[in-house]
């Protein structure tokens, strides 16, 4: 990394880190420093929404599912714009109306503490261990590309995220979040036209698309119906809007974005804004994977992308076995080239035949390099059987590294960081206000004023804080970190989804079914997870099915509960 | 009284609109999908 690229990434972090501090300064309300004074516009609502669930791990990990496994994952956002309505009509007025400051404080309203401790507890858990992941992800790039030392870039940037999120508090992470997000988005965009533009003479955007598509990377839709396959139609369109339900309705760190709206109509049109954009978002995102795969099939890339390991597996016991695989890949992407290009020709030509046999010869020589792929991530896990063998992570980061100019590096990494730094604000941001409302004030100190509740909120940012620097280095255990992530959430979006189903539309049933018809769900969960081999997707379909169906039948057997009250 | 949103007049038919876009986006997909199929 040269000097410029220093001087934009290390100016860009900065001003975002000043800027937080200067937009959250003076506040000693609870209400001011949790909700903002519920002052926040549309827009300011919408990209903070967005900015929170785009973290670096969307950013890196997605452009590399694009690029090995093409551009199905999309469909797990298709029930995102349904939930968006969903929420708009129902949770967003009782949220405004009730004035709460946490979406669990809503639920000792309706059912009782004992729910409302519940739900908060299993946030925290899954929040903690959702943003610590989240940390994570921009620490294991400077640490891969820079050599850092893995443990100090983790703690850096953590200590950064948390000097203006403990600081400023909302607002100061929802003002830096409309920014960060721009960033993350430009910057995307730089590296796709670069991707585009180092093509060949001969192959411009609609051949780039072309062969894209000829090589299975342009597959976004699967109508077949299959509990196995993690991305098709109907996974997205169910257990995504499942997902989406759970993660925008009932997880804090979201909840919290839209309860600063002004009004209802503030936060229904961030609402419907995140709805509007968050498909064609990732779509793009997972479009510049798709480039990057044709960007590498005219440029040699790498046989895997994990420097490091690669590194490691050559000066072993395994390395002329390694090298012999990579002198393989050498003669493959040679005649994989020249294939590709010939292909690019027959489009070309319009003859739909010749077309078909290049067609069939690059996709041969794909299949033959994939294998000897597998064969060298297989060897990596061989002699170091603590390794991941999952290179998808560092595929666009490689990229980014080897092939763009001075600058534009340090802005990548910039839009990366930001992305991490963005997500994580809000989860630390989250986390705290849960502890201090739900738990602190709620449970253990009731009497204190209110900025004492500040400071209280402040040093439970610190402390989610140091929690997720701390679990986050060990998250490269993990595999697939964008995965890791989703499968984390899955295991409690179901239940926490049923609790809130009950708690907005069964007025009838009480405390004591819902309590109980959620342990009964979380348990199936965990089951489903460790006993089949159901996609983590339906998980959610299941958790909240359960849940509802538990909490119903358990309330015939207990007394009928006082009209709601809310 | 919840306020009117300031497109479309009313909350309905901006909810029409965020589904009517998701819908063309499956079509556009499929399209792009078969496209290569």
């Amino acid at each position: 990394m040269r000097a410029a690229d220093w001087v934009v990434l290390v100016a860009t972090l900065a001003a975002i880190v000043i800027y937080g501090v200067w937009k959250g300064r003076r506040q000693r309300r609870l209400e001011q420093y949790l909700l903002a004074d519920r002052q926040m516009q549309w827009y300011t609502v919408a990209l903070s929404v967005m900015a929170t669930q785009a973290s670096a791990i969307t950013f890196l990990s997605t452009p590399g599912q694009a690029y090995t496994d093409g551009m199905r994952f999309v469909q797990f956002y298709l029930g995102l714009p349904i939930a968006m309505v969903i929420l708009s009509v129902t949770a967003v007025p009782i949220y405004h109306r009730l004035k709460v400051f946490t979406a669990y404080e809503y639920l000792e309203t309706r059912f009782d503490n004992r729910t409302r401790t519940l739900t908060a507890g299993i946030f925290l858990l899954q929040r903690g261990l959702g943003t610590a992941m989240t940390l994570f992800a921009p620490a294991l790039i400077v640490s891969l590309v820079l050599g850092w030392n893995l443990h100090l870039t983790t703690i850096v940037i953590g200590v950064l995220v948390i000097i203006y999120t403990a600081s400023g508090g909302t607002k100061a992470v929802s003002w830096t979040q409309t920014h960060q997000l721009l960033i993350a988005l430009t910057g995307m965009a730089v590296a796709m036209t670069i991707a585009i533009r180092s093509l060949p003479d001969s192959v411009g955007f609609t051949e780039a698309v072309k062969v894209a598509g000829h090589m299975g990377r342009m597959n976004v839709i699967d109508f077949n119906f299959d509990l196995s396959t993690p991305y098709n139609f109907w996974s997205g369109l169910f257990g995504g809007l499942m997902v989406a339900l759970a993660y925008f309705g009932t997880d804090q760190s979201q909840v919290q974005r839209y309860l600063t709206g002004e009004t209802v109509t503030q936060s229904r049109l961030g609402l419907m804004f995140n709805g509007l954009v968050k498909v064609p978002m990732q779509f793009f995102i997972l479009f510049v994977g798709a480039m990057v795969f044709v960007f590498y099939q005219f440029v040699a890339p790498p046989l895997t992308f994990n420097p490091v390991q690669s590194t490691k597996v050559r000066t072993s016991a395994h390395g002329a076995e390694y090298q012999a695989l990579e002198a393989t890949h050498e003669t493959t992407f040679a005649a994989k080239r020249e294939a590709a290009l010939q292909l690019v020709a027959a489009i070309d030509s319009g003859d739909a035949d010749s077309i078909a046999r290049k067609k069939a010869d690059l996709q041969t020589l794909q299949q033959r390099d994939d294998q000897t792929r597998k064969t060298a991530l297989a060897l990596i896990k061989k002699n170091d059987a603590r390794a991941d063998a999952a290179d998808t992570d560092y595929v666009f980061l490689t990229f980014i590294m080897q092939n763009l100019p001075t600058g534009l590096v340090g802005l990548l990494l910039a839009a990366i960081f930001c992305a991490a730094m963005s997500a994580t604000a809000s989860g630390l941001n989250s986390l705290a206000s849960t502890s201090v409302v739900d738990v602190w004030k709620r449970l253990i100190r009731k009497d204190l004023d209110d900025h004492t509740y500040v400071i209280v909120s402040k040093w439970m940012t610190v402390f989610w804080g140091v929690f997720c620097i701390g679990f986050g280095l060990y998250a490269n255990q993990l595999g697939s970190l964008i995965v890791a992530v989703n499968k984390v959430g899955s295991i409690f979006y179901g239940t926490m989804l049923a609790i809130f189903l009950l708690a907005f539309y069964a007025k009838r049933v009480g405390s004591t079914a819902v309590f109980y018809g959620a342990l009964i769900a979380e348990a199936t969960v965990l089951l489903c997870a460790w006993k089949t081999d159901m996609a983590w997707l339906w998980w959610n379909v299941v958790g909240c099915v359960v849940g509802v169906v538990a909490a119903l039948v358990i309330q015939m057997f207990v007394p009928a509960r006082p009209a709601a009250t809310a | 009284m919840t306020e009117q949103p300031p497109i479309l007049k009313t909350w309905p038919r901006l909810y029409a609109a965020v589904l009517g876009a998701l819908a063309l986006e499956v079509i556009l997909f499929a399209i792009l999908t078969r496209a290569f199929h």
